[in-house]
């Protein structure tokens, strides 16, 4: 973990809201948390629209000394996608680097479940850990959303996303998202923000990247050292 | 009702006994593996918490996680094994759990609060050592029946009031009021915990992992909501008053080193109407404390976070000491008539913070004002996570090291007006204790 920050959660108490609700977005005002943002998306689409968690927070002071923070994600970012996006994640078969869960099952990671209860996320190692969904085949991804853990101000380390069409992740990799602003997890220096974790996730521009797979990293958080994932979204190229 | 003398005396005697009867609070010969045998009981957030807190503490072999909740319990066995490459062993029910683990030293329980006592006392009287979390039960006599549990076991049992055994609470108390009294007369106590509508919302579960609706009748609770939310409800919790509350009238109690006289409280559920238990409670105490008379407010809100989270502050006739776990909360505040604390800054207890803005322009209000406080900070930053030092007193006591900061008896004592916030605010009455609302 990069920036060790122990919160004061005082006690058990922990809450978290109702239902989703379905959200397109308002304004740029939700860069997508990187440095940049996701950008506009793919000329001549339409919004992406997906269910939005409400928003948790236990009441954690937000993470301090970090500098190069992204603004805080306001609102889901305006993103638009082709006619013929769908999503593609959802049920399919996740795989991690750690093979015994801490909390939950990494089938979690695409169930459609992003609430911030308890029962929703699953808790890996601390490290450098990955997750990768299988598409079960080759085609055209639009964007990638990924909710960590949202009912605290958090801040995952070296969020690295990047698809391909190796399951091995040796040949043929595309880095979608990076940062890693020190290369400490040795995959190459990102210049993307690191982004305090909220409701709306990280919307991540897959550009059309064609790949089967998806694999994303994170090294530890600024509340403890251990990596999290409640729901992890990919949006490609329909039948 | 106890006056601070007796309040210090029946607490260094309990202490005393403590130290004085179990050099060593482990089994005799200590633990065949070298290491305190530790059961977690209650694997839900708090303790989780915990246990985070404790595995940066050395000599602890986690052996059991007990909890109704297949959840949890798988938690629970995935943070041991991967802290210690064990595989702990499993219970749902603590009595199964205490008849076949024949070597535990010490439990660890974070169980919703209507589970505090009887889990406690069952654990202390199979022989171990107890660290319970706050508030100690939902019933004084719940509360009462930990303190005769410990003392008839001769067991320890630390009650998880972790500011006892916070540094900066501990150097303040110890070094600028009692010893350079830097306040001068306390003459008042103010302290709050208030939190946002959205950080107070009921928590949600996931309903594929609910529990088995019988499971959840034989262990006391009606359904999965009342499971995951039984803060809100009166047979199980104390509310917020109790919930976030006990830790701040704790803090009042321990640092004007006496029980109130009285209480006048006022509750309402303001925003969360369908709530049992009060969202918003408003509580004044009395002290008759040997410095003179100390009035307290304290207020819980679970409806605002105005007034920037959660401290306790006291006032006094030369100065202010504002406290939290936030140090970003925390400072303390020269009367201008005070006499100079040049020389506790320079010996080292003081760091003066730089001077406040000036005032604006006089608008013809200003003349009413008191001259603007110097503002120093409080010393004694904690570097570790909030309940480690609470955990490593504990853990240290019962290696006969220590004592302990909080034991049950002194976290009754503290306790105890706390059980009458509520009664006092459904009946809309100032309640004046008698002592046998406030003791053992």
């Amino acid at each position: 973990m990069k920036t060790k920050l122990f919160i004061s959660l005082g006690v058990a108490a922990c809450f978290a809201l109702g239902s989703c609700s379905k959200e397109e977005a308002s304004s740029a005002d939700g860069s997508g948390s990187a440095s940049g943002g996701p950008g506009a998306g793919f000329e001549g689409g339409s919004p992406l629209v997906t269910e939005i968690p409400k928003a948790v927070i236990e009441g954690s002071p937000r993470p301090k000394g970090m500098t190069n923070l992204a603004p805080e994600t306001k609102a889901f970012p305006k993103f638009n996608v082709p006619e013929d996006a769908t999503l593609l994640s959802k049920g399919k078969t996740v795989t991690s680097s750690d093979d015994f869960p801490i909390i939950g099952e990494v089938d979690m990671i695409t169930d459609g479940e992003k609430e911030a209860g308890e029962g929703y996320f699953v808790e890996l190692l601390d490290g450098l850990q990955w997750v990768q969904i299988d598409l079960e085949k080759s085609t055209p991804l639009y964007a990638i959303i990924v909710w960590h853990f949202h009912s605290q101000k958090r801040v995952y380390s070296d969020v690295i996303v990047q698809v391909s069409n190796d399951p091995e992740f040796k040949e043929g990799v595309t880095t979608l998202f990076n940062n890693d602003y020190d290369n400490s997890s040795e995959l190459g220096k990102g210049s993307d923000q690191p982004y305090l974790e909220t409701n709306f996730g990280l919307l991540v521009n897959a550009k059309a990247t064609e790949a089967q797979y998806v694999r994303l990293y994170s090294k530890g958080n600024s509340t403890n050292e251990l990596n999290h994932y409640i729901e992890v979204e990919v949006w490609g190229k329909g039948e | 009702m106890m006056d601070r003398r007796e309040f210090l005396k029946r607490s260094s005697i309990a202490s005393a006994g403590l130290v004085l009867g179990a050099p060593s609070a482990l089994a005799q010969g200590g633990s065949k593996n070298g290491k305190i045998n530790v059961a977690l009981v209650g694997m839900g957030k708090q303790g989780r918490v915990l246990f985070e807190a404790m595995s940066n503490i050395p000599g602890l072999h986690f052996q059991a996680v007990c909890d109704i909740w297949d959840y949890n319990r798988k938690g629970g066995f995935g943070k041991v094994r991967a802290l210690q490459g064990h595989e702990p062993n499993l219970y749902i029910d603590i009595e199964e759990m205490l008849e076949k683990e024949k070597d535990l030293d010490v439990a660890i329980i974070a169980t919703p609060d209507f589970w505090h006592s009887p889990h406690t006392v069952q654990c202390l009287d199979a022989g171990l050592n107890v660290y319970c979390e706050k508030m100690m039960s939902n019933t004084i006599d719940g509360a009462r029946d930990m303190v005769h549990a410990m003392e008839r076991s001769g067991k320890l049992c630390q009650i998880g009031h972790q500011r006892r055994s916070n540094p900066r609470y501990t150097y303040t108390l110890d070094h600028l009021i009692n010893h350079n009294k830097i306040c001068g007369q306390i003459v008042n106590v103010n302290g709050q915990w208030n939190r946002a509508v959205s950080s107070s919302q009921d928590i949600q579960v996931n309903p594929k992992l609910s529990i088995d609706p019988e499971r959840l009748k034989k262990y006391g609770f009606d359904n999965m909501h009342q499971f995951m939310n039984w803060r809100f409800y009166r047979d199980l919790s104390g509310g917020p008053i109790s919930d976030l509350g006990a830790h701040q009238l704790d803090v009042f109690n321990w640092f004007l080193g006496c029980q109130p006289k009285s209480v006048y409280a006022s509750g309402g559920n303001d925003f969360f109407t369908e709530r049992e238990h009060f969202d918003n409670v408003m509580a004044i105490f009395e002290y008759d404390a040997p410095q003179g008379p100390v009035r307290a407010f304290y207020q819980v809100l679970t409806t605002t976070s105005s007034g920037g989270g959660f401290y306790e502050s006291f006032m006094g006739t030369e100065g202010t000491v504002k406290i939290s776990e936030m140090s970003s909360a925390s400072a303390i505040y020269r009367e201008n008539s005070a006499p100079s604390w040049e020389d506790l800054v320079k010996d080292g207890y003081l760091n003066k913070k730089p001077a406040p803005a000036p005032p604006p322009s006089s608008d013809g209000v200003a003349s009413y004002e008191s001259a603007a406080p110097e503002i120093f900070a409080l010393p004694g930053e904690l570097t570790k996570m909030p309940h480690q030092p609470h955990l490593e007193n504990f853990f240290a006591t019962v290696r006969g090291e220590e004592t302990l900061n909080c034991d049950a008896r002194h976290a009754f004592e503290s306790e105890a007006p706390i059980f009458w916030v509520n009664p006092s605010a459904l009946q809309k009455q100032r309640i004046v204790f008698e002592p046998s609302q406030l003791s053992v």
